[in-house]
Order: C-alpha cells, then structure tokens, then sequence
C-alpha cells in the first residue's frame, strides 16, 4: 500500500510538472498571516485600482499572454456548456490581472441561448449580470467581470465571425476581456478538455506572422467561417490553479470516484458525435476529390507547384482527422476490452488467482 | 446528537459542489486574513473574526440546490448565502434573490437544502435548518470540514437529514448522518481529473495520449485491486479467527461475488464483438485513408521528378 501510494505521488507530481498545474505557492512575506498558498485568493482593492488606472493592455494588442483558470470556474463552465447539449450556451467569468495575466477566478452562467446568430444576447444578460454581481459581492465575490464564455458543441474551440466582434467591442469598453470557448462534446470523446482563450486584435492591427498555433478539426460548414476570421485573434496559454483546501479535497474525491473512471464509456458517450465526424470527413473527401479531379489535367502542363500545395495539404488534413477520430474510439475500444477482461473473467481460461469484482459503494 | 440515518433516501453528490464550498471558505479566509492585516475597508465576513490575533476561520454558509426524483436526492449546485451572527439566521431575502438568479439559469433545480463550514454539528445550526424548512420540507445539511488532515482518507464531507425522536418524552428533531456517493457527469468527472492530477492540458502527440489515457484507468484499476486486497486479507482473519465473524458483511461479500461475471449472455458477446469490428472498421478506413494520401503525395512526386523529361506529349496515365 506504501509503494502504490508514493509511486502514484511521483507520478503525480511529475505530471504536474508537465502539465503546469500550480498549487498556488507564492512565499510572501512573513507579516502575513494570510496562507501563502491561497494569496490568490484575496482581492486587492487597491492593486485593483491601480491597474485600472494604468491601463498597460493599450500599448501592446498583444499584451496579455497568460490566462490562468481557477478549478471552481473550469468546472462550472464544463457542467454549464455540457448541459446546454448542443445548444450553445454562454456565461461571464470574474476575477482579476496580474501583468500580463488574466486571473479568472469564477464564471457563473447567463440565462439567455447564445445563437450564433444574436449579438445582441449579452444586451439582454446585463440586467442579471448587474444584479448577479451585486448580489455576490456581499457574500466575499469581489472581483469584477473580466471576460465571457460560450460553447461551441460539437466544433472545436475557435471564434466565429459574431464572437470576433462581439469581442472587439468587449475589448473597446470593457477592458481588461477575456473570451473563453469550450467545446464539452469534444471534451467527452477526447477525455481532456477541450478550451481556448481567446483575444482580438484591434481593428486593422496586422499581427506578426505566427503560425496556426495547434490544428483542429473544423465541420466543413464551419470552416469558411474559421478561415476568414482567424487571423483577428490570438491565443493565449492557459494554466489552472487550485487553493490547498481544494487539492485536498480533491486528492480525496479520488478515493471516490475511480469507480466512475472505470465505468465510463467514451463510445457509449460520443456515438452521435463520431457519426458526424465520420460524415463531416466523407464530405471533406468528396470535396477534395472533386478538387483534384478538375485541376489534375491542369497542374499537370503548367508549374503546377502553386496548385499543389492547397490539395496536398487538404489531403493531409484529412487524413489527420480521420487518424484522431480512429484514435479516440481506440482508446474508447481499450476501456471496452479491459472492462470486459476484468469483469468477465470466467470466460477466459488463464483468469488470475484474485480476479474479482467492484466493491459496491459503501460507507462503512 | 448524530446517529446513523435510515430514512432509506440515498444521496448524490456532485464534485462541483465540494469545490464551490471549498472555494467560498478559502475565499472568506483569504479575505478576512487580510483585512485584518490591512487598514483598507475591510471585507463583509460570515461569521465573526477576531481581533489582533489570526481570527478564527469564518464559517461560511450557503445553499445546495439540485433535484429530487422518488428516493433518490441528487445534489447538482450551490451557492453562497449571507448569515446574520447576531441573530443567528440566514437572511431570507437574499436567499430567494439568490435562488430567483439561479431558476433562471438551471429551471429544474430547487432548493435541497443547506451548506456549511465546520468540524461539528451546532445548537444553532437546528435553527436555521428549521427556518428552511418551510421551502423543502426535508431539508438537508452539508458539513464540510476544512481542517486538512493529510492522513485522512475519507471526504470530510458529511450530509444530514432531521429526524423526529423521542427524547426524554419530548419529541425533539435531531439531525443524523447519511451516507452518500459521489455522482458526475463524464464531462464533470473529466475536469475534475484534469484539475485533480494526471491528464495533459494539450494533446500532445498520440503516444502521449495514449499514455495519459491509460494511466488514468491504471490508476483506477490500482485502487480495486488495492480494496480487493484488504477485502481478502479481512476475510483471512476471519477465517482464522483473529476477527470476529461479522454475518452481515459475509453476506455482502458473497453477493458480491455472486454478481461475476457482470454479463454473459450470447447477444452480449455478438454486441460486443459488433461494436469491436466497428472500431477495426474505422481504424482500417483511417489507414486507407493515410495511405491514399501518401500514395498521393507519391505521385505528384514523381510526376515533379519526371515533368521535364516527358513535357512533349507525355505519359498523362499517372493519375
């Protein structure tokens, strides 16, 4: 039991090491009687002020660079944007800046159904937004809002044209904003969270050429879409944080909840999801086809050099897709499989001596 | 004053509530810490402070929301409500302010309940309860303990319910523990675990996924095996006596092991080799396509290579 637990402790911490989660840890000084990992947590009015004073973010479009998200704030835009099903849903988040990085500390939702076609839906929100915000900070939510989310079910974590200019005026009048997507169908099929942090540039501003920073899988109805607006903003790195209390709470949570994890069935969950993926990649491939048919005999007289490049490339990208789609119902397969082998075991000849079943859940 | 329940009403917790309470504690913590350090105007706290000296904790109250169907009682949400320490109560019309909000938001959730901080329960905690008992009947209460003890092994969470016994002739409401589990939605239970510990935050290459993949149902699988075994080692003791025979638990045992294999009927097996061919399908689909591409850029390799020797009237039978 010893050598489980510290090997799982190793393991542990190496991941976070990896995956950047940081437990916030930053020494103060000693006068304070505040625990230091919980610093985050207190709302400095008068930092506050200043900040708002400074305004650093108008010399630089690119100036805010991090977002770091509270674990209460990811959680609840996850649960919020997965029971919206596939209706897009929307929310605010609050919390605070810190230089270049934009602390997100809660997120609460917004009672109206983000349409991809109403820009308009957060004129309607205000009114709960006002009172939302009131109401809170008697009970100790000082911060202000400090950006917006929404869901995209189903087709990836990007800003569609409505959300780069409702962003754009976010960013005239309500700085510092912040705009959050999360994707929950993908995040169910892919078992990790599917979430971007997005800011626009200002209107006209041409930003140094980066590349497309991570590639993702676009409906053929959303790609248009996607390409004509990408280059208007940028993301930003996200990290997550959690108080002591919180780890702890968590540590044991799994004590609990491995029986979920085991249980879970990711193609159960996202049958219709890799239905649609499935048909998005045929049309691809038709259109595709379609494409190279034509220009072949074309290309094939003149430097054809120029022409190749976008078939190629699509080809590519599709054969991308489809590798990930497969990978993720692979995984969703080995769940199946190593289910069946430790639960139906009579079955195979060669079970093991302590072979056995789940401990039903108890409090004893 | 708490015994064990036996309303027989089983209980649902979601994690997101557990952190909600757990970050309005160490906010009101954070908060009140620090104003009381500082001269700036301090924020309002639940409960008291102290004075000079590092104030007591706060305890922080609040109220659980989520659905009730038949037996089962599932606990989706909280929030955070204003205490008056004066008068002992919970004010009523920031409660319903509050819960106005929320309607909005979640229609079918409803007021279970209430929440608090602490390592026991109080006096004074029978009196709010019974002040919300005119919203649900039935309330319930949930304890959270936030002194963290790292040699516990179990949430310092506990939920009560009010019973009615009769004690020394008066009936009287005392509240008695229940049990409960831990209920998500995959998508909760996937956040959790990416906050909690072990996935990667971007996919990385496949390998890497993979692997991420696998050792979350590893570690799972550690922990059966882990419970399994201390199962096994208490059933030893038992037989060699060194423990005494305790009927009840044998009989769960044995029910328990009664219910393997889970499932073993034919149409079983014919569904689930369905739904493996499904997936070797769709992963041969996937390599024709990675070949097809490659095949592809092959071609128009080769067709660059040899564009110059073959420009006049040319072989056009590579396609």
């Amino acid at each position: 039991m010893e050598a489980t637990s510290s090997s799982s402790t190793m393991a542990r911490q190496r991941w976070e090491l990896e995956n950047e989660i940081v437990t916030t840890d930053d020494p103060i000084a000693a006068s304070s009687a505040v625990n230091s990992p919980d610093r985050i947590y207190c709302y400095d009015e008068a930092a506050n002020a200043r900040t708002q004073q400074e305004k650093a973010w108008t010399t630089d479009p690119h100036y805010f660079k991090k977002v770091k998200i509270s674990a209460l704030a990811l959680l609840k835009m996850v649960v919020h944007a997965r029971s919206g099903g596939t209706i897009e849903v929307m929310g605010l988040m609050q919390g605070k800046t810190d230089g270049d990085t934009i602390i997100v500390m809660d997120a609460f939702a917004l009672p109206v159904e983000g349409t991809e076609t109403r820009v308009n839906a957060q004129a309607d929100a205000y009114e709960y937004m006002v009172e939302y915000s009131t109401i809170n900070k008697q009970v100790g939510r000082l911060e202000n809002v400090v950006g917006w989310y929404h869901s995209h079910p189903g087709y990836g974590c990007w800003l569609s044209g409505i959300d780069v200019s409702t962003q754009m005026l976010n960013q005239q009048f309500q700085e510092p904003f912040l705009a959050v997507v999360i994707d929950p169908t993908r995040t169910v099929s892919a078992g990790k969270v599917e979430i971007g942090a997005f800011r626009t540039y200002p209107q006209g501003y041409k930003p140094p050429d980066e590349p497309v920073s991570e590639y993702q899988t676009i409906p053929l109805n959303k790609i248009e879409d996607f390409g004509v607006h990408c280059k208007q903003y940028y993301a930003l790195d996200i990290t997550y944080f959690k108080s002591a209390l919180d780890s702890h709470l968590l540590d044991l949570l799994w004590n609990k909840y491995w029986v979920n994890t085991l249980s879970s069935s990711p193609i159960l969950a996202s049958r219709d999801y890799v239905a649609g993926q499935i048909f998005d990649l045929a049309d691809k491939l038709e259109q595709a086809e379609n494409q190279m048919a034509s220009s072949r005999y074309g290309s094939y007289m003149s430097s054809s050099q120029r022409k190749k490049e976008p078939e190629e490339s699509q080809l590519t990208k599709i054969t991308r897709d489809s590798s990930k789609i497969t990978a993720e119902q692979v995984h969703g397969l080995m769940s199946q499989v190593i289910k069946d082998i430790l639960f139906n075991s009579n079955r195979y000849h060669q079970c093991m001596p302590d072979s056995s079943g789940p401990e039903p859940m108890v409090e004893a | 004053m708490a015994s064990s329940s036996s309303s027989g009403i089983t209980f649902k917790l979601h994690p997101l509530v557990i952190v909600n309470i757990s970050d309005h504690y160490t906010r009101l913590k954070a908060q009140t810490l620090h104003s009381g350090e500082s001269s700036s105007s301090a924020a309002p706290s639940n409960g008291g402070a102290a004075g000079s000296a590092p104030p007591a904790p706060p305890r922080v109250f609040g109220c659980v929301i989520g659905v009730q169907r038949g037996r089962t009682v599932e606990i989706f949400n909280s929030f955070e409500l204003l205490f008056d320490p004066d008068t002992h109560t919970l004010d009523r019309a920031f409660l319903e302010k509050k819960q106005e909000l929320y309607k909005k938001v979640f229609p079918t959730f409803y007021i279970l309940g209430w929440y608090s901080t602490g390592s026991d329960v109080e006096e004074s905690d029978m009196l709010i309860h019974r002040s919300l008992m005119d919203i649900n009947e039935n309330p319930i209460y949930v304890l959270l303990n936030p002194a963290i003890i790292h040699s516990q092994k179990d949430l310092p969470i506990s939920i009560y319910e009010t019973e009615l016994h009769v004690i020394d002739g008066n009936p009287q409401l005392i509240f008695v523990k229940s049990s409960y589990n831990i209920e998500t939605v995959e998508a909760e239970r996937i956040s959790v675990d990416h906050v909690a510990h072990l996935k990667p935050s971007d996919g990385g290459s496949a390998a890497t996924q993979l692997a991420a993949h696998l050792t979350g149902i590893h570690s799972a699988i550690k922990m059966l095996n882990s419970r399994v075994r201390i199962l096994h080692q208490y059933l030893g003791a038992m037989q060699r006596g060194e423990v005494p025979l305790d009927n009840s638990l044998l009989r769960q045992v044995l029910s328990l092991l009664r219910r393997l294999p889970a499932i073993e009927s034919e149409k079983f097996q014919d569904e689930f080799l369905m739904e493996f061919n499904d997936t070797l399908l769709m992963t041969y689909l996937a390599m024709f396509t990675n070949c097809t591409g490659t095949m592809n850029d092959v071609v128009d390799k080769f067709n660059v290579a040899y564009d110059r020797h073959s420009r006049r009237g040319g072989r056009t039978a590579f396609i």
